[in-house]
């Protein structure tokens, strides 16, 4: 069931996304019902090897739901896109999968996540990276562009996800991947706006 | 939602196991897009691209030194033999 909000209400969830990640940049740490960093890292199976290419403080700012790169392999080569990169661990962990003539891109709303994800970028070698600021509503690429497109504990905070989802489609090159991990509603949305607002950035 | 977005193969992976509220639960989803030839992608063209289209098909496939049973015939075999699928 698709829950169309008015710009006043779109503007408040997207207020009360950007105050709690302003304070995820810095760190992920306690501010989630879930293991973070290497703890949440270790906990959804990433795979050990790639870890160890990381900086330690590169994987402390993992706050992901789940692991995209379970659902099948990136190959030497593609070209990915991360919605809602945050950090950029899944990013980062993408650019060594596709090897150097593959290419990355990740893309956020927040742009002190954003600056995080920069600072985290250089300091590892990687030179297959791009990242920058902007909304999976519309995904500022040319169509099929992409090989795959991952995301991990996004597509929960967009209020329009319907229009996010065909932005993915558009932007996949046929035979495309989109790769998921996000978090499912059970039970009905609560009714008023303001418990639907505080339930969407909380 | 994927589906009505075009996307085919949708799969429903798996459980997470990191749950952000007692009233959400954290999966994986895998799904992708369909190969070059998209029923859905032909359809969504402007209707003068179609008729511009079915002009053609209907010429390639009129009577003439070859009668329209045997072009049929062509066309089927050509196509088991590219191996295309529906």
């Amino acid at each position: 069931m698709e829950t169309k909000f008015n710009s006043d209400e779109r503007k408040r969830i997207r207020e009360g996304i950007k105050d709690k990640y302003k304070a995820v940049a810095i760190t992920p740490e306690g501010k989630f019902s879930y293991p973070t960093g290497r703890a949440g890292l270790e906990g959804q199976k990433y795979d050990p090897k790639i870890l160890r290419a990381l900086p330690e403080d590169v994987l402390a700012s993992y706050c992901g739901v789940g692991n995209p790169f379970s659902l099948g392999p990136l190959n030497k080569g593609e070209a990915v896109l991360d919605i809602g990169c945050g950090a950029g661990v899944d990013t980062l962990v993408a650019a060594i999968m596709v090897g150097t003539e593959g290419r990355v891109t990740g893309i956020d709303l927040i742009p002190e996540m954003l600056k995080r994800a920069r600072t985290n970028l250089k300091k590892t070698s990687l030179k297959n990276v791009t990242l920058r600021e902007g909304s999976a509503e519309k995904l500022p690429f040319p169509d099929e562009t992409f090989d795959v497109v991952i995301s991990n504990g996004v597509f929960n905070l967009i209020p329009d996800k319907a229009k996010a989802l065909r932005e993915v489609f558009r932007v996949l090159k046929p035979s495309g991947r989109f790769l998921l991990a996000d978090q499912i509603l059970l039970g009905e949305m609560p009714v008023d706006t303001e418990s639907m607002i505080k339930n969407w950035s909380g | 939602m994927l589906n009505e977005a075009g996307f085919a193969g949708i799969e429903w992976v798996a459980e997470t196991g990191f749950n952000s509220s007692p009233v959400t639960k954290g999966v994986l989803f895998r799904a992708r897009k369909a190969p070059i030839f998209d029923m859905r992608r032909f359809e969504m063209q402007p209707k003068d691209v179609l008729s511009k289209y079915q002009e053609f098909f209907n010429g390639a496939y009129a009577e003439g030194m070859i009668d329209r049973k045997t072009k049929y015939l062509i066309a089927l075999g050509a196509s088991l033999a590219a191996g295309c699928d529906p």
